[in-house]
């Protein structure tokens, strides 16, 4: 009987053993065949598939993400005089190279939002938040954030928040471990 | 309306190499395209649609990248159109951008291929596991090197075959600036004393993993006419084709695909060539392993089947031999996987147009660019020549 069920259990094992592990070797039938399957007998082999994915950032994007581990925000000048946050190497219009950095924010303005009221396991903060779109100041495109607000009640459109630095930042988006509201606290 | 003619006016491509750190993939993209609209002497406004190929996403990890790159191709609010065929689809690129010239919906399109294989691990990408089926290749070489042992026994090849292939291409690779390997020291000893990797294939017949694009800007009539009025020719496309068959089909030859035998009678009835070894001036075909040269000789018409190693080993198909193979280097001296296709076709058109520089044959007036992906299975091809078809 084959059946086509997969096992990805092993693929939350910690990444520093997989890695030590060739792909081609994490693959091995674990299943005796030989028996025969009987009846509500489910045959099951680990399928693994990992690469190594990599990125070259590039000298704008890569700008943007050094600035997060200097806990500074970037953005780029498009030819028509916008901020755009994070950077596009590229003129959206015109497809021309954009050069001209600028740091805005950190703080902004909320410019759209939802309530997240069950958070999961993948989410940045482990109780009830706000994914929010934040426009920097000094910026004209807004990015998205989770807002830690306390309650939904504390969410308005308009409202200023301020960026919550990682203690530990590695050139990431995540450097930016949340965004609370301004009255909150300032610069935290 | 019968179909429009269709010439390359620009040629670009990156310098090829293991990691392009200093840039991203669109900026990669980019410096490819820029040079092709240098070559073309036209800006972004100039173009009207642009096709993107490249291989596999998950070779980057970066699914339909094409959507994010229209901002690096100047593409935004233009026709945007990716093409996926594995290995051959830097040729098969090339030809669905031909094809919108060619049906008189655009003038002047720009067609882009690539590949950042530093930014994963197209090896182990190529090795897939299958659950209950026993992990019998790693790596492509893997799975083709029984494809070659095939072919050995077959056509009664002496060993050396694909290493006389492997030195030719790396040294044409010399004289390509933008070749990824440029190695000074090769011989036929070091290739012959280097790693078995996959018998019969030797590390030193193997292709590199490389960064790298190419661009191609393809113009209408109007616009090649007016390209040679200007002195910059162009290279006319004198046929396309394009064939594909199962990986697994029980009945397949995977040393002589039907295919490609098709394949290429499709391009050459349309080129009007009637027999390819004296109407062609030279070749740029896809050989990742040594071998591959005799084969692909032997599937695209150039040799008997089982004669191809023999015009290797004569000499026929070096830089300045009687039918030069692979002039650029080819494949063996740079894999950007994406746009290694494309990187044929566009070798071929630079032959014809004479801009070949130190790999330029002589007085090469019509040209083959071939490719092929998948498991020998996706087939490309397209002729190109300095006359009008």
């Amino acid at each position: 009987m084959f059946v086509d069920q997969v096992d990805l259990s092993e693929a939350r094992a910690p990444t520093s053993v997989r890695r030590k592990l060739k792909p081609v070797l994490l693959w091995s039938a674990v299943t005796d065949t030989t028996q025969g399957a009987g009846a509500g007998e489910i045959l099951s082999a680990p399928l693994i598939i990992e690469y190594p994915f990599k990125r070259t950032t590039g000298p704008v994007i890569g700008a943007f993400l050094t600035g997060l581990r200097e806990r500074v925000l970037i953005g780029s000048r498009a030819e028509d005089g916008r901020v755009i946050v994070p950077p596009a190497e590229f003129d959206p219009v015109s497809g021309n190279d954009l050069t001209e950095l600028v740091e805005v924010g950190p703080a902004g303005v909320v410019t759209t939002w939802a309530w997240v009221s069950a958070p999961h396991a993948k989410h940045p903060l482990d109780r009830p938040f706000a994914w929010a779109q934040i426009r920097p100041d000094g910026a004209d495109t807004s990015m998205l954030g989770a807002v830690d607000a306390g309650a939904m009640e504390n969410m308005q459109t308009g409202m200023r928040v301020t960026p919550v630095w990682a203690d530990e930042r590695e050139g990431h988006i995540c450097d930016i471990a949340r965004w609370i509201p301004e009255s909150d606290g300032g610069n935290a | 309306m019968g179909k429009q003619r269709v010439a390359v006016v620009g040629i670009g491509q990156t310098k090829h190499q293991a990691t392009r750190g200093d840039v991203s993939m669109a900026g990669l993209v980019r410096e490819a395209a820029l040079r092709a609209l240098a070559d073309a002497q036209m800006t972004w406004a100039d173009i009207d649609a642009a096709v993107v190929g490249k291989a596999p996403d998950f070779f980057e990890g970066v699914m339909m990248p094409e959507l994010f790159l229209a901002d690096a191709l100047g593409c935004t609010g233009k026709p945007l159109f990716r093409v996926h065929t594995a290995g051959s689809v830097g040729g098969s690129t090339a030809i669905v951008a031909a094809q919108l010239v060619q049906a008189g919906i655009h003038e002047r399109v720009l067609t882009v291929a690539f590949e950042k294989q530093s930014e994963s691990e197209a090896m182990w990408a190529l090795s897939l596991p299958i659950p209950f089926t026993p992990p019998l290749h790693a790596g492509a070489g893997g799975y083709f090197a029984p494809h070659v042992r095939s072919y050995i026994r077959r056509a009664k090849a002496p060993d050396h075959i694909g290493i006389l292939v492997a030195l030719k291409d790396r040294q044409n690779g010399l004289k390509n600036p933008y070749a990824h390997l440029h190695e000074h020291d090769i011989s036929f000893d070091s290739i012959k004393d280097s790693l078995m990797l996959w018998d019969p294939i030797r590390y030193a017949e193997t292709c590199p993993s490389s960064d790298g694009a190419c661009a191609l800007v393809l113009g209408s009539e109007r616009v090649a006419d007016a390209a040679a009025a200007d002195g910059r020719k162009p290279a006319w496309i004198q046929g396309t084709a394009m064939r594909s068959e199962p990986t697994l089909s029980a009945e397949r030859d995977t040393v002589l695909p039907l295919g490609g035998a098709l394949c290429a009678a499709d391009v050459y009835r349309q080129a009007g060539i009637t027999n390819p070894r004296k109407d062609v001036d030279c070749v740029e075909m896809y050989v990742p392993f040594s071998w591959f040269e005799p084969m692909w000789l032997e599937n695209l018409g150039f040799a008997e089947p089982g004669e191809g190693w023999k015009l290797t080993e004569a000499g026929v198909t070096a830089l300045d031999g009687d039918l030069p193979v692979n002039m650029s280097g080819g494949v063996l001296c740079t894999n950007p996987i994406g746009a290694s296709g494309m990187l044929r076709f566009a070798e071929a058109a630079m032959q014809v147009r004479g801009t070949a520089g130190d790999h330029q044959v002589d007085g090469a007036r019509r040209a083959v660019g071939h490719a092929y992906g998948g498991g020998s299975q996706f087939f490309a091809m397209w002729v190109v020549g300095a006359d009008k078809p």
